[in-house]
């Protein structure tokens, strides 16, 4: 599957009126971009060239990246993609490899922003018994206290939670059933097909 | 709610605009609460805005006070409720909505009488994500899991997803939880 260039991203081609070397730097610049956050002060010292296409040029860069890792496409189709913007051959090498190498990264990255609830992160548990209390003495009354960690994106939560045996149990049965059903044959099926 | 003779006495003085002025009675609202809901609580005793209050009249109105909010959380009394018990004892509407507003914030004390919510039943959801807005080619199961809690009669809900490897995480802890039940309660 190709993706489209279109007349703005025609900024790409600062790449092919300089260096080898720079293209490789804007390309680490570029994925520094996408892993941190943008930062001016980075390419008006590294790149030597005018500030203003260098910007351009480097949003266009991270564009690439980004749209490619999204679709996930082949090396031909990448190659492909690029020629519209009639590169040398050793330039689309380069920018092939900056994608190969940095397409599982950006892809994490990219599934951050996506809705989602906040996902399991650990649980941790502790076992309490009642021995006593004041109108009853020798009693044998057991608890398990849970602390439910969860994490949405850099925030963390902790959820403190109790039950008693029987429902732990339960709890475990439903929830074994819950991870017996991707083994059926149903969802098998699906998962296979849908590739 | 039944309020003992005592309680009621000191809701009455802090009820008297002679004795608690609208200024004073906030503070002392504010720091009566404060005192139940966190450790590093400051006393009304010696607090520099109630010093013109003589000393053993504010002891008996914290008491009066504390025993008041704390009957009301313990029976989980609603406005209406709060409201009617305060008027009886000569509160104005001011100081009804004064104090009403300060019990709400502090039922999240509710949890050191009541304890942790109580889980009651698990539900769970298995889903195939094929794409996103941001990154397509996804193909991915992940499970949605619910949690039915129960506390002081109210129930709610904790929601997560979770991937294969963490639900399995996630029950071989409570398998370990279970074992070490079952091993405690035999021995």
């Amino acid at each position: 599957m190709l993706f489209v260039l279109s007349e703005e991203h025609k900024h790409l081609g600062f790449l092919s009126e300089v260096d080898p070397a720079v293209v490789g730097e804007s390309g680490r610049i570029a994925v520094e971009f996408l892993k941190k956050g943008s930062n001016p002060k980075i390419y008006e010292g590294a790149l030597n060239v005018w500030s203003g296409s260098v910007q351009h040029g480097l949003e266009g860069l991270m564009y690439l990246l980004t749209e490619s890792c999204k679709l996930t496409i082949s090396e031909e189709d990448f190659q492909d993609s690029v020629l519209v913007l009639g590169f040398s051959e050793e330039l689309t090498e380069l920018l092939l490899q900056l994608y190969l190498e940095n397409r599982k990264e950006i892809r994490q990255i990219l599934s951050k922003p996506a809705p989602s609830l906040p996902h399991y992160h650990s649980l941790e548990w502790r076992l309490d018994v009642q021995l006593s209390s004041r109108p009853l003495r020798h009693q044998l009354k057991p608890t398990v206290t849970l602390k439910l960690h969860l994490e949405d994106g850099a925030r963390r939560s902790a959820h403190v939670l109790q039950t008693d045996p029987a429902t732990l149990q339960h709890l475990i049965d439903e929830l074994e059933r819950a991870l017996a059903e991707l083994k059926s044959s149903h969802c098998r099926r699906i998962l296979h097909n849908i590739q | 709610m039944e309020l003992s003779e005592s309680v009621m006495k000191g809701l009455q003085t802090l009820a008297d605009p002679t004795v608690f002025d609208l200024k004073s009675f906030t503070i002392f609202t504010e720091v009566a609460f404060d005192s139940l809901v966190s450790h590093r609580g400051g006393s009304v005793l010696g607090h520099p805005d109630l010093k013109h209050i003589d000393q053993t009249t504010l002891k008996h109105c914290h008491t009066a006070a504390t025993t008041f909010i704390l009957e009301g959380v313990k029976q989980n009394a609603d406005k209406s409720t709060i409201s009617s018990c305060l008027e009886d004892v000569k509160f104005l509407n001011e100081r009804v909505d004064t104090f009403y507003i300060s019990f709400q914030v502090g039922q999240c004390f509710v949890s050191l009488i009541h304890g942790p919510p109580h889980i009651t039943d698990a539900e769970w959801r298995l889903e195939y994500c094929i794409k996103n807005s941001h990154v397509h080619k996804v193909n991915q199961p992940s499970y949605l899991i619910s949690l039915n809690t129960e506390r002081a009669g109210a129930s709610s809900e904790i929601n997560f997803s979770c991937t294969m490897d963490q639900l399995q995480d996630l029950v071989g802890k409570m398998k370990d939880a279970a074992k070490s039940l079952e091993r405690a309660t035999q021995s």
